[in-house]
């Protein structure tokens, strides 16, 4: 019988699992302890007839098939975003289509015209300025300015009518 | 291009080579992603079949971890290697496909196993006694199954199984070690009541 306390180190040390102290340690012990001696020989011997159980491979057929079976599922995903897309953007296009042909005031309305009455402007009299008859000799030409002599000046007025009759507006300026 | 990365993935399985087909694959291209399969597809196979005892099932599960890959690339090319990736998902996969079909008592498996040795002079002792350490995976409980497999027959270190098993080292070597004891018991039982 091996000792139960070392069991666990003994098999991991078997499979190369320990670190190099534990491992150090699990070697004295199995020095003087012939039931261990027996369990780590045994545990060694499994440990090969698994690996060797093991070392068979699988039949290429069998990774041939999943590789066929993956690449036909991308293949198959690949066409049907294909289809998807064309179609998405089918339904987008018809959508947009069927808005401008169901909904036609949707579209962009040209802004009534606006009646705008501008009365006339006052009529500015102009006085003419007589020539005088000579040059004057001064060396110092004196300008004589024709002087407009008009009325006080009127603030203009704009009236602004709209469609409602009761509302009318006005503009001033001066 | 895609020619000259698929002339590279034969030479070296390298990471400069596997980023390439990555690349590649997630650019649309189905030939580097079928390149990138075949270095990959005895690992999730066997390792599949490993902890599940049937290759049909193996080959469903290898089919959605490719299928699973694909649709990752962009996270897989950040991560260090892809073999850990596959390994992480492939061991999830298995443990939802068990979760989801109803699990075989272990004495199922024994007495499937004692049916097929009856005439043990037809089969040849070695022949026996490979089915009789196969079997012996399929009565360890799932995550000391697991735990076996990636250290014991893909040579994963200790650390390597916990990161993929989501466990600390600590729990993967108790893991191991109880599996082992588990499976020599197993053989030494089987060979001594015959």
């Amino acid at each position: 019988m091996h000792c139960k306390d070392w069991e666990e180190r003994v098999v991991l040390h078997a499979g190369g699992d320990l670190p190099a102290d534990q491992a150090f340690a699990v070697e004295r012990h199995l020095a003087g302890c012939s039931g261990c001696q027996v369990l780590w020989s045994g545990m060694k011997e499994s440990l090969d007839l698994l690996h060797e159980a093991h070392a068979e491979p699988l039949p290429a057929a069998a990774y041939t098939a999943v590789r066929g079976r993956v690449m036909a599922e991308l293949a198959r995903r690949r066409i049907w975003r294909r289809y998807w897309v064309a179609g998405l953007a089918g339904a987008a296009a018809m959508l947009v289509a069927l808005t401008l042909a169901i909904w036609p005031e949707h579209r962009v309305q040209p802004l009534p015209p606006v009646a705008l009455a501008i009365p006339k402007a006052p009529e500015v009299q102009l006085i003419p300025v007589s020539p005088s008859p000579r040059p004057r000799p001064r060396a110092l030409e004196r300008r004589v300015v024709a002087r407009r002599k008009t009325e006080p000046r009127q603030p203009l007025l704009v009236r602004l009518v709209t469609d409602d009759p009761n509302v009318v507006l006005y503009w001033i300026a001066d | 291009m895609i020619l000259a990365v698929l002339a590279m993935a034969d030479a070296a399985d390298s990471p400069q080579v596997q980023l390439g087909l990555i690349e590649a694959a997630r650019a649309g291209d189905l030939a580097a992603f079928e390149a990138l399969m075949r270095q990959h597809e005895r690992l999730v196979l066997a390792t599949a079949f490993r902890l599940l005892g049937s290759l049909p099932d193996a080959q469903d599960i290898s089919q959605e971890v490719f299928l699973k890959l694909y649709r990752n690339l962009g996270k897989v090319g950040a991560e260090a290697t892809i073999a850990g990736w596959l390994y992480r998902v492939t061991a999830n996969a298995c443990h939802d496909l068990r979760r989801r079909k109803q699990p075989a008592a272990p004495m199922e498996f024994v007495e499937d196993l004692r049916a097929g040795g009856a005439d043990p002079q037809q089969a040849a002792a070695e022949a026996e006694r490979r089915r009789v350490l196969e079997m012996s995976l399929r009565i360890l409980p799932e995550k000391e199954r697991a735990a076996l497999v990636l250290r014991d027959l893909e040579g994963l270190s200790t650390e390597e199984v916990a990161r993929v098993l989501g466990s600390s080292e600590a729990t993967v070597r108790s893991q191991i070690s109880k599996a082992r004891v588990k499976v020599r018991g197993f053989v030494e039982r089987y060979f001594r009541s015959r």
